[in-house]
């Protein structure tokens, strides 16, 4: 079986063998590297590339993404299965020149700085969201006008959750 | 010695109590608002009981329910952390009332030493040095015009205050107003006091702490130094013993200062005195800690003592050791605070549940923590997950020690600042001990050095490692979800299982 995975802007194609206790990997091109794979626990996967030894750990992430941590490093990746060619989804990109402001973490509005039709400055404070006891302002990534804003004071919102809309 | 202690408190610090508790003999019982049922220290207690929803002013700033615990269960003490309710003076006034024994310092000298403006009044008074700025709490446009007269930069910080909430850093006029209002309501918010004080803001101090024991017989002394130099917007993120900086005159200098502020606020129990050291080793009081600090395990490591034993002990009565009063710390032990954050995203809170992690060990580390695989981090308290402390005979066998831990420690299904820890102990400036409170933030302003980046090679390699193990992930994940008997010679059905168990477990 053939897998091709996107990671950290590099294609890198890998070939899997399923054996008794694990997996054989290489992975193709000028490295030709070979690797011994063994699951340790459900999603994590000791590697033994050409000897040298490593443990990932995979998260599922957002837009289809797989999370791996290795040694204190971090990556992400997409992986295509060849055979099908039904790969992982990318994630919606952003409309041209329209952010929506959402809410990085689940927490209360605690106030707005802002309302519908102002002008704002890329990196001006758009609204304070309060987590874990920290007031944090939320900024805007860009110069515009404010289009919407879709919460109130006081509200509990989550993540990912639409704030408010800067034009 | 008492027979039962109420820990009124959560997280890593309710277990690092209990812990001492079971050694001592003392049965340990635990409070626990409704989110927090799975935590630790619910698990780990003698015994437990609910006090209330999540938000800690229904549940762990509630007094009234702590006492009716403490009546109910039988308790004979009352040991209150840090943070919540450690460092107001109606804990012990209500233990008081209730004839169960407060392990921390007496009422009043929670008033006299706790309160930054009391205690820098009190510090004035026994000659040891301040920051130029307010006594007293005060109100905006006071403020604003005695900020013009001692000149900017200025701090705006709560009276109540602690571990960096409510406070402000202040570099002109023209932002003041909307930084008292921010400081004031956070303040409120986190300690139900909205007041503010206000200093003036040194040029690249340090932050040095004594630490001090006081039994009830009048004997103070002083267990040295912790540096907590390195802070992320007024948060202590590491901090060692000893001090790079601090010379043997200095620490008895700071110590002689300490000790002398403890006695004249009539201070019993553990207790730090915090200090800001600048450029020339001049050191200014800041503030008294009338609690445990956070990172008391560092002085533990470099002492050898159990300070949270030490406190059940001076509540108890018992006398400390004449010894004591020259005490020299030993090696060297440096902590980093490990905090569900995610470092892409300034820092923000990374509550949610922890997959899978893996706990490093091993010779020198110590791992003071109240998570464990499967618990979910919840959204309305401090997110501190884990102290990670490593000792050793030098500072660079400490470093060394931390680094190798922090590449074995391992977490996931939240997002940690671990990655922030693997920077800063390649630091060159750091490894130099050229450190200020100002530093780390100036430090993620700045480009990642190259010296301070991992190798390419090892990067490629890893890449490599993941690249391999997002293919099996994704192998694993079609075969669970091919329809039908399968021809898979491995057996479908298993491999559906397999992949429908590891969804279920997933969190979104």
């Amino acid at each position: 079986m053939k897998y091709e995975v996107r990671i950290s802007g590099k294609t890198q194609m890998v070939e899997l063998e399923r054996r008794a206790d694990g997996w054989q990997a290489r992975i193709e091109g000028e490295s030709g590297t070979t690797a011994d794979v063994a699951e340790i626990a459900p999603n994590v996967f000791s590697v033994l590339l050409s000897g040298r030894s490593h443990e990932v750990y995979v998260t599922p992430s957002a837009g289809g993404q797989l999370q791996l941590q290795t040694s204190g490093l971090e990556f992400l990746a997409e992986v295509i299965d060849s055979r099908s060619w039904r790969g992982r989804r990318h994630g919606g990109a952003e409309a041209e020149g329209r952010q929506q402001i959402t809410a990085p973490m689940p927490g209360k509005v605690v106030r707005l700085l802002v309302k519908a039709g102002d002008t704002v400055e890329a990196g001006q404070g758009l609204l304070v969201v309060e987590a874990m006891k920290m007031q944090n302002e939320i900024r805007s990534p860009k110069s515009g006008k404010v289009e919407r804003v879709l919460v109130a004071e006081g509200q509990a919102v989550n993540a990912g959750e639409v704030l408010c809309v800067v034009g | 010695m008492f027979k039962k202690i109420l820990i009124a408190n959560r997280g890593e610090i309710a277990v690092r109590i209990l812990r001492a508790c079971r050694e001592l003999g003392i049965r340990s019982v635990a409070v626990f608002s409704e989110v927090d049922r799975k935590s630790l220290h619910v698990r780990l207690a003698d015994e437990a009981y609910a006090i209330g929803p999540a938000p800690s002013r229904e549940s762990y700033l509630r007094i009234d329910k702590l006492m009716d615990v403490a009546r109910k269960a039988g308790c004979d003490a009352v040991h209150p952390g840090y943070g919540f309710l450690a460092e107001n003076p109606a804990l012990p006034r209500a233990c008081s009332e209730a004839g169960v024994t407060f392990i921390g310092p007496p009422e009043e000298a929670m008033e006299a030493l706790g309160s930054k403006t009391a205690g820098r009044q009190l510090a004035r008074r026994v000659e040891v040095p301040t920051v130029p700025g307010t006594n007293d709490p005060t109100e905006e446009p006071q403020a604003r015009a005695l900020a013009q007269s001692i000149g900017y930069p200025v701090l705006l910080k709560a009276v109540a205050g602690g571990g960096g909430k409510g406070m402000r850093l202040v570099y002109s006029d023209a932002e003041f107003e909307s930084a008292f209002r921010d400081a004031a309501s956070e303040a409120m918010n986190a300690f139900g006091d909205g007041r503010l004080y206000l200093e003036k803001y040194l040029d690249r101090p340090r932050h040095i702490e004594i630490q001090i024991l006081a039994d009830a017989h009048g004997r103070v002394v002083s267990l040295g130094e912790r540096e907590c130099s390195v802070q992320r917007r007024h948060q202590k993120v590491i901090e060692e013993a000893p001090s790079p900086i601090v010379t043997p005159e200095l620490r008895r200098k700071m110590s002689e200062a300490a000790v002398r502020l403890a006695r004249a606020g009539g201070y019993v129990n553990a207790g730090t005195v915090e200090f800001l050291v600048d450029q020339n080793l001049n050191f200014y009081f800041l503030e008294v800690n009338t609690r445990l600090q956070v990172e008391h395990p560092v002085t533990e490591q470099v002492t050898g003592l159990d300070l949270v034993k030490l406190q059940i002990a001076i509540a108890a009565g018992h006398r400390l050791p004449f010894a004591w009063e020259s005490i020299t710390p030993r090696g060297h032990a440096m902590e980093v605070r490990l905090y569900a954050e995610d470092p892409e995203n300034n820092f923000f809170p990374s509550p949610g549940k922890i997959l899978s992690r893996h706990v490093p060990s091993g010779a020198g580390i110590r791992l003071d923590e109240g998570v464990y695989e499967g618990w979910t981090v919840p959204n309305d308290y401090d997110p501190l997950l884990s102290k990670l402390v490593a000792w050793g005979n030098s500072r660079e066998e400490t470093i060394a020690r931390l680094r190798r831990t922090l590449d074995e420690y391992t977490i996931t299904g939240i997002r940690t600042n671990a990655g922030l820890f693997r920077r800063i102990l390649t630091e060159p400036e750091f490894l130099r001990g050229e450190i200020h409170t100002r530093w780390l933030d100036e430090l993620l302003r700045r480009p990642r050095a190259a010296a301070s980046a991992p190798q390419p090679s090892a990067v490629d390699d890893s890449k490599e490692a993941a690249a391999i193990a997002a293919a099996i992930w994704q192998a694993k994940q079609s075969a669970a979800q091919a329809p039908g008997p399968s021809s898979d010679r491995e057996g479908a059905s298993r491999w559906k299982l397999e992949g429908r168990r590891e969804q279920l477990d997933r969190t979104p």
